[in-house]
């Protein structure tokens, strides 16, 4: 364990950048806390406890790149069928698709334990065979630094979905607030490399996770079948605008669309777009046909996404209490009704 | 970096396609070949076809898995890539990723009698089983085939189901018959009664959601058992490596993954869909 100033622990930040890493923190802006790219001279919201977006916007970027290819031809909505010459030439009798995969290291810093545990749900997700390349490449080179929470707000609840809990390799280093100081535990060889350069004096007793203090205290109990019962009073004030799948840190979602450059259509990237389940498309499949047609369906899917589902697929639960769903709602929806037992308002 | 240096499971592998069929008004089957690569493929998996410039769709393989350098792909047009598929020449380049997803059990239906029930379109991800239990015909019990259509036009494979009708019973039914028709008329779960019959019957169904709950609760209601009943499902997968959560059915299944093939102990009726 070491104890150093606030002044240290913002010089960590930037020595992380100094180190190579892309450095993501969290920052205040307009009264809200995101977590954006970190430089030498921002500052950073030691304080905050719950912030507009999630780890996920950075491991997996809305709008990613998948690939590039040479398009010899495309179809307009009429029908008809217009032949792109290629800037090189003649047609190509292959698609030569080109894709890199990223190459920076990211340093995700000051982050929750919730978040943390976000990306433990994402790594089952995204690292099941076969893996995602993309997620992968951005993984194997990031750096967690954790900063504890002494207390949730109304909405957290991650006592009770357990995610205060650091899984080892989700945790580098652990920061908790005392007082004026911090307290630093690093769990990692790569976490110890980043707290050596500090030159702070080590004490011995090892600085372990601690609960934080929660508004409401119940416990969740999930299948299908509750969910499917769950009243559905009060979803009808829902207006699908997707910020509880937007804001989510373990919502992964995708789309993959072809889009033309504007200057050369035959010059094709494959994006990977965030798809919400919200949304009418999420389900619809050619022809028109619709298999989750209501905003009540919609909200019991997200659940059952979120619990059933995701204990059956990848054995964990996807839903980590950060109560993002619940504090960005326009609508006041709270999923605690629905899956918290003995969860009182 | 080049496709073909790594794999990278986003990235489609080239093909051509080399013949276009037109099997009905609204249906064609084009038959691609694939540059440079096979496909080890087995019935009722699926690939994602890439038009270049216009987009991605799933859809299952509808020709023998004894030629694994071609793959058919039966397309009726209903949305973006379907309808631009119909444009597509002999000659033009093609994506195709795959295959994906989890095959017919080949393994439990070997010695079994069979009930193939496919509606509308969803002959089409029978037809690999189809040529498949041809090919090996003796490794089978009885087989009893029940095709239904609409109306006569959208009938597809029609040259082809003579030559079915040698190795197996071929029936086919329209419920918008026009008078002339001499065959069956009505639905498939008007004829279910003389096929339905045996204890160690295997059922393979595929068309569209309402139909294939119908027909399963017909069956079950016959006494078949639900381990013995496999469907098809069809969800517009986008990445078909369990990456996208496009094509989760209840119960947790992911359709790409898991399927496209369930056999009825494993998903609920309300999960095929309606």
């Amino acid at each position: 364990m070491i104890r150093i100033k606030e002044g240290d622990l913002l010089r960590l930040a930037s020595m992380l950048g100094d180190m190579g890493y892309r450095v993501i923190a969290p920052t205040e802006a307009n009264g809200v806390t995101k977590f954006s790219d970190f430089s030498a001279g921002t500052g950073i919201d030691l304080d905050y406890i719950r912030a507009i977006n999630t780890p996920r916007d950075f491991l997996l970027p809305d709008g990613e790149r998948l690939y590039t290819y040479r398009s010899t031809a495309t179809v307009t909505s009429y029908g008809l069928k217009i032949r792109f010459p290629t800037v090189e030439g003649p047609c190509p009798v292959t698609i030569n698709a080109e894709y890199s995969t990223p190459s920076g290291r990211i340093a995700f810093f000051a982050i929750h334990p919730c978040h943390a545990n976000a990306i433990r749900y994402l790594d089952r997700v995204m690292l099941s065979d076969p893996a995602d390349p993309y997620y992968k490449a951005r993984r194997e080179r990031s750096l967690i630094v954790v900063l504890e929470c002494e207390e949730g707000d109304d909405f957290c609840f991650c006592v009770p979905a357990g995610s205060w809990k650091l899984d080892d390799g989700y945790c580098d280093i652990l920061v908790r607030r005392s007082g004026d100081e911090f307290l630093l535990q690093p769990k990692s060889k790569a976490g110890e490399e980043a707290a050596s350069k500090l030159n702070a004096r080590a004490e011995a007793d090892l600085l372990e996770e601690k609960a934080p203090k929660m508004r409401s205290s119940f416990s969740i109990s999930t299948s299908e079948e509750m969910i499917d019962r769950c009243e559905s009073e009060g979803l009808d004030s829902c207006t699908l605008c997707a910020a509880c799948t937007v804001t989510c840190p373990t919502c992964y979602c995708s789309d993959i669309e072809d889009r033309f450059h504007l200057v050369d259509p035959s010059n094709v990237e494959r994006l990977r777009k965030r798809m919400s389940c919200q949304r009418r498309c999420y389900s619809m499949i050619a022809g028109g046909n619709l298999f989750i047609k209501t905003k009540e369906d919609r909200y019991r899917w997200r659940l059952k996404h979120k619990f059933p589902f995701s204990s059956k697929a990848f054995g964990i639960s996807g839903c980590v209490g950060c109560g993002n769903c619940i504090a960005f709602c326009p609508a006041g929806i709270d999923m605690r009704r629905t899956v918290g037992r003995g969860f009182k308002t | 970096m080049r496709a073909d240096d790594n794999e990278n499971p986003y990235v489609p592998k080239s093909a051509t396609v080399v013949a276009v069929k037109n099997e009905s008004l609204e249906t064609k089957t084009l038959r691609v070949r694939l540059y440079k690569w096979k496909a080890e493929f087995q019935p009722g998996q699926f690939v994602q076809l890439l038009l270049p410039g216009v987009g991605e769709a799933p859809f299952c393989i509808a020709s023998s898995p004894s030629d694994q350098k071609h793959i058919d792909l039966t397309i009726i047009r209903r949305g973006l890539v379907t309808i631009a598929s119909h444009y597509m020449r002999p000659g033009d380049v093609v994506g195709i990723r795959g295959p994906f997803g989890r095959p017919f059990p080949i393994s439990r239906m070997l010695g079994k009698d069979l009930l193939i029930v496919g509606t509308g379109i969803g002959i089409a991800a029978l037809r690999s089983l189809i040529l498949f239990l041809a090919d090996h015909r003796e490794e089978f019990g009885e087989i009893d085939l029940l095709y239904g259509a609409r109306f006569p036009e959208d009938l597809v494979y029609r040259d082809e189901m003579k030559n079915w009708g040698e190795k197996m019973n071929v029936m086919i039914t329209l419920s918008k018959a026009s008078p002339e028709w001499g065959g069956l008329r009505g639905r498939v779960t008007d004829h279910l009664d003389g096929v339905v019959k045996r204890e160690s019957q295997i059922a393979i169904l595929c068309g569209s959601p309402l139909v294939m709950r119908s027909i399963s609760h017909e069956l079950l209601r016959r006494g078949l058992k639900a381990d013995q009943i496999f469907v098809s499902l069809e969800r517009h997968m986008k990445c078909g490596i369990g990456k996208c959560a496009r094509c989760l059915i209840s119960g947790g299944w992911h359709v790409c993954k898991d399927g496209p093939v369930f056999s009825l102990d494993e998903i609920s009726l309300e999960a095929i869909g309606e």
